[in-house]
């Protein structure tokens, strides 16, 4: 009896704590605001977005302006939980950008203009690099490229997560 | 004073320019006019037709249903001229027309159903690497981008009338798109429901006038990375979020209406990173914000008419060396608002319908300044549910007091010399 109990609470306080983890957000696309270039966000595979420790959410128009906003100190670190990127292949996924594949590749064009799209598989980022051409990067690969396109190389680069 | 100067020295060189160009196209003359020039009638094959004409070629293509997609010009100096009821559908499978030389006209017809792709840009007309494309009195329905220029100069876009699909949000691209462009004039145009009605990146010394953008669903206009350009006598209504002009330097924006654009994220202008532009006998008309500054320095703001706005202004304090001066504020929720209580931007000889005080003097010039920030727009700024308070007797109590005994509104934020009548007809 008591070890019923008891394992109906463990249950319910991992339910809990599922409920309490930070998770990404839906954008809706064609009203929200990008958070560091203010422009509507519109093309649902580009846009990426950041979900605090305590659950709030800043949603971007492209993965540049999501690497550019934590460069440029928008937000401190330590109330960053994760960075989410849209799958380009199934822009329903989302993908932890520190897991992600990129492409950089003048074809795929991006709302900003620095051309960065995201895979969850590297089959498929492998897959778009042969038929549109341009480079695969990692997350620090993109962190780099927009601190040097953007911010003339003064943005902070964070620890690996 | 800049502007003008700059504007003065431009109108001499192109005066100088056309003297030139006159001079050599009279040299020219006679040794161009032997290469004939023919005009064909087409009534089949539109692809294959422009596969074999040469330059020179006058291309008139007769009334009707012509069911073709991706019609590629490689022959410079070519003219399309559709005859009324020249229709071209592309049936929903790529573009339409891909101009790819020099010096080509299409003009007349109707273009319609592009389809929609998810990793292609498909236009009912694709401009790549050209110069002297012109493209006029075109009537496109329902393709993703109408017009495309990509690495393209010196062309013209005028007296088109372009309208987007139904309403698919996220895959509907622009009306008037401009990639890596220089010199290039979009003028007459009507732009309704795409994505942005004209957009521009990377674009230098394009001039955009009297064209009309309405019911798109992002932006009538949006600028991004340009530099040098114009645009003037345009008007923007009921566009989702107005008009956006991002990361650009030295942008001309005059006479243009901008109004009726409503929304929690809408501006008559969204200024993002804009340096040395100016922003001169504007109306802007209803609109949820007026003006919105962010990162914008010395701008300057003159003879503008803000009327019935939610925000006039809205202005933020990494927005410096701006200047506002001979603009009338009139009936707007709030003239200005800010998010900070240090300023570096100056308001001057405005009209403000708000200022209540005197002129004993009779010059003209109100004899105490005016203040233009409400304490009321500063609390909304931290706490937006406050607007239910807005005309309670408690708000009017807090902006008098401010007003009395400024604590929290920018002190440098203040127009010293108000105008006790508006300047503007």
């Amino acid at each position: 009896m008591k070890l019923r109990v008891n394992l109906l609470l463990t249950a319910l306080l991992f339910l809990m704590l599922q409920a309490c983890e930070p998770a990404p957000k839906d954008i809706l696309i064609g009203h929200d605001e990008c958070a560091y270039c203010r422009m509507i966000i519109s093309d649902k595979p580009f846009g990426s977005q950041i979900v605090s420790t305590t659950g709030k959410t800043w949603f971007f128009d492209s993965v540049e302006c999501l690497a550019a906003y934590e460069l440029d100190h928008r937000i401190e670190q330590e109330r960053i939980h994760s960075r989410w990127v849209p799958d380009f292949e199934n822009p329903d996924n989302w993908v932890n950008a520190w897991h992600a594949r990129f492409l950089y590749s003048e074809e795929l064009r991006s709302p900003m203009g620095l051309n960065l799209s995201a895979y969850q598989s590297e089959t498929d980022a492998e897959r778009n690099r042969e038929a549109y051409g341009g480079e695969l990067k990692a997350w620090r690969g993109v962190l780099e490229l927009v601190n040097e396109a953007w911010l003339d190389g003064n943005g902070t680069l964070p620890e690996t997560n | 004073m800049e502007f003008a100067m700059k504007n003065l020295s431009r109108r001499i060189f192109i005066l100088l320019f056309l003297l030139l160009f006159a001079g050599s196209s009279l040299l020219a003359a006679p040794s161009a006019s032997p290469s004939a020039e023919r005009e064909i009638r087409v009534s089949g094959n539109i692809a294959k037709a422009v596969e074999n004409a040469r330059p020179g070629d006058v291309l008139r293509i007769v009334a009707g249903l012509y069911e073709e997609t991706e019609i590629t010009i490689k022959t410079s100096r070519i003219s399309l001229l559709a005859d009324p009821g020249a229709i071209i559908d592309g049936g929903g499978k790529g573009h339409i027309f891909i101009i790819n030389a020099d010096s080509v006209t299409i003009d007349g017809f109707k273009l319609r159903n592009t389809g929609l792709s998810h990793v292609r840009d498909w236009a009912a007309i694709r401009v790549e690497s050209a110069v002297f494309a012109e493209i006029r009195n075109n009537e496109l329905e329902n393709n993703m981008f109408g017009i495309y220029l990509s690495r393209t100069k010196d062309s013209l876009i005028e007296n088109n009338r372009i309208s987007g699909g139904g309403d698919r949000e996220s895959n509907s691209g622009n009306g008037i798109h401009l990639f890596d462009t220089e010199r290039i004039q979009v003028r007459g145009n009507i732009i309704q429901h795409h994505r942005d009605g004209i957009y521009l990146e990377f674009a230098k010394e394009v001039r955009i006038t009297d064209n009309k953008a309405t019911d798109n669903r992002r932006y009538g206009l949006h600028y991004m990375f340009s530099k040098d350009s114009e645009y003037s006598r345009n008007e923007f209504r009921r566009n989702n979020a107005g008009v956006a002009v991002m990361y650009s330097q030295n942008v001309d924006m005059s006479g243009n209406i901008f109004a009726d654009n409503l929304g929690p994220a809408s501006y008559g202008i969204l200024l993002k990173d804009i340096d040395n532009s100016l922003i001169g006998n504007n109306h802007f008309l209803n609109n949820t914000i007026g003006i919105y500054s962010e990162g914008s320095n010395n701008v300057r703001v003159e003879h503008n008419r803000f009327e019935r706005n939610g925000w006039a202004v809205k202005i933020w304090a990494n927005s410096t060396r701006n200047v506002f001066t001979g603009n009338a504020f009139t009936d707007n929720t709030f003239d200005v608002a800010t998010n900070s209580s240090r300023h570096y931007n100056t308001f001057e000889r405005n009209y403000w319908s708000a200022y209540d005080g005197y002129d004993l003097e009779g010059d003209g010039i109100g004899d105490v300044p005016h203040r233009p920030v409400r304490l009321y727009s500063i609390i909304v700024e931290r706490n937006p549910i406050a607007l239910i308070l807005h005309r309670s007797l408690f708000i009017d109590f807090l902006d008098l007091a401010e007003r009395v005994m400024p604590a929290l509104t920018p002190q440098t934020l203040v127009d010293d010399y108000p105008l006790m009548k508006s300047p503007l007809p």
